[in-house]
């Protein structure tokens, strides 16, 4: 009883607010940086993979798999310790990558993967003939991709978009595993200090349900919203 | 006759093993409205797409405005295969019209028109959207050009989408069946539209199901059996005393 009442006490998490919220600032860098990677990696393997090339169209399909599969946790412990010691090995200068450029190199790696096979589904939800108007219209395969496809994929992926950007927020918080200094970093430090975890890792619980759901409740309003206007 | 404005010599277009165009060649003179009849499976679809070159011809030519579409004559007199975007330009002559409408659903009416223009003609917006709603005028639905295509009925959407094809001013326009995705009371105004281009001059090739429509529109019927022309007559003879007993059999079926 005693246990549980001071679990849910926050006094203490209140106390450090200052400094565990700082350590928000370094979820929401990971989040837009990897999130931005994601897009324009996933964007690009997606295209390679609808590309004629077979061969590119194979090379991107298993780039894609590839991400796909590895679990973020050990995507970020081998993307910040493996690559730099190859690197090491191949110039014989000591390389190491910083906690935040592997933490952004991971969870864009890894979104990459998801996020190419939203556009995909997204880019093939395009009903042939817009396309077949555009082209006799004149237009080039790029104006197409541009002006007529890409518009309307984005439409149609936007719901799976916001899962995905919504579970990327929440894998920011593996971060703390390569010593980033996020909130859940600065937590487990704390909490170490002062040996009492369970009203710290609530109040982290607490603050990150909150920024999720307002933030997911926001984004699926005004999407939904966009998005009725114009599908047929 | 004067310099025929499409010329097509022995096209012919494959998919795999499976022969769809056996070899189609004729010619149609400015003003000449033709509408292609056939039963489905018969080719009348294909030979539209391999005229614009949605779908490159498997072998044969497509002349337009005394200009060949898919290759040009090199200087020794060799037929070089041109690029995607050397088509692209010369297909602007071709203004096409669907069976599904096919306009894009995030752009309004307006949108959709002035897309082409501005992109591909690189018409100012101002002047785009003036030559925009001189079409939109002419398939009476300049009142609609702030809507989007998805509050639009079907005969709407399909005017939209003839003005959209006109305002590049192709030379020709194709007519993919264009009234066989609308419910019967709207095919009217569709064809209404499409006998007010006839009436101004406009080339036009018409795949058809409107017996009606082939018959008092066009300048000229082509029925076509198994990929190739089997017959090719102004609408009076052909459909009151068809030579070919296929045409004939076709002609019975589709007018009983």
């Amino acid at each position: 009883m005693e246990n549980l009442r001071e679990s849910l006490d926050l006094s203490l998490f209140w106390e450090y607010r200052a400094v565990v919220l700082g350590g928000l600032g370094f979820n929401l860098a990971v989040f837009l940086c990897a999130g931005a990677a994601a897009i324009v990696l996933g964007l690009t393997a997606c295209l390679c993979r609808l590309s004629r090339r077979r061969w590119l169209a194979r090379l991107a399909g298993g780039y894609t798999e590839t991400c796909r599969s590895a679990p973020e946790y050990v995507l970020l412990i081998w993307v910040h310790y493996v690559p730099p010691l190859l690197l090491t090995v191949a110039t014989g200068i000591k390389i190491s990558f910083s906690p935040f450029g592997s933490a952004v190199i991971a969870l864009g790696l890894a979104y990459s993967g998801y996020l190419a096979e939203t556009f995909r589904a997204g880019i093939l939800a395009v009903p042939r003939g817009h396309v077949d108007a555009a082209a006799a219209l004149g237009m080039t395969p790029r104006l197409r991709l541009r002006r007529i496809v890409l518009p309307q994929a984005l439409r149609h992926m936007l719901p799976e978009a916001m899962n995905q950007a919504i579970s990327l927020f929440k894998a920011t918080t593996l971060v703390s595993l390569i010593a980033v200094p996020d909130l859940m970093y600065r937590v487990s430090m704390i909490a170490s200090q002062e040996m009492r975890p369970l009203p710290l890792y609530t109040g982290a619980a607490l603050v990150y349900c909150a920024l999720i759901f307002t933030f997911s409740s926001a984004v699926r309003l005004l999407s939904e919203r966009w998005r009725r206007r114009h599908l047929a | 006759m004067s310099d025929p404005v499409i010329k097509v010599v022995d096209l012919r277009k494959s998919f795999g093993a499976l022969a769809v165009l056996k070899g189609i060649s004729f010619e149609l003179e400015r003003g000449a409205v033709l509408s292609v009849i056939g039963a489905s499976g018969s080719g009348k679809s294909t030979l539209l797409r391999c005229l614009n070159h949605l779908e490159p011809p498997s072998a044969g030519e497509v002349w337009v405005g005394g200009q060949p579409i898919g290759f040009r004559i090199a200087a020794d007199g060799s037929r070089r295969p041109d690029s995607e975007a050397a088509i692209g330009r010369r297909r602007v002559e071709l203004g096409m019209v669907f069976q599904q409408f096919n306009l894009w659903p995030h752009l309004t009416v307006l949108g959709n028109v002035i897309e082409a223009p501005v992109h591909v003609r690189k018409l100012s917006r101002a002047a785009a959207t003036e030559l925009a709603r001189h079409f939109l005028a002419k398939v009476d639905l300049l009142d609609k050009q702030h809507e989007y295509p998805a509050r639009l009925s079907g005969g709407q959407q399909q005017r939209v989408a003839i003005a959209r094809a006109l305002a590049m001013q192709p030379t020709v326009m194709l007519f993919d069946e264009p009234t066989s995705s609308l419910d019967p009371e709207l095919t009217g105004e569709v064809l209404e539209a499409m006998r007010g281009l006839a009436r101004d001059g406009m080339t036009m090739i018409v795949v058809t199901h409107e017996m009606g429509f082939a018959r008092e529109a066009s300048s000229r019927v082509m029925f076509l059996h198994n990929g190739m022309i089997e017959e090719d007559a102004p609408p009076e003879r052909l459909f009151t005393s068809p030579a070919s007993e296929r045409c004939r059999q076709f002609l019975s079926k589709v007018l009983a």
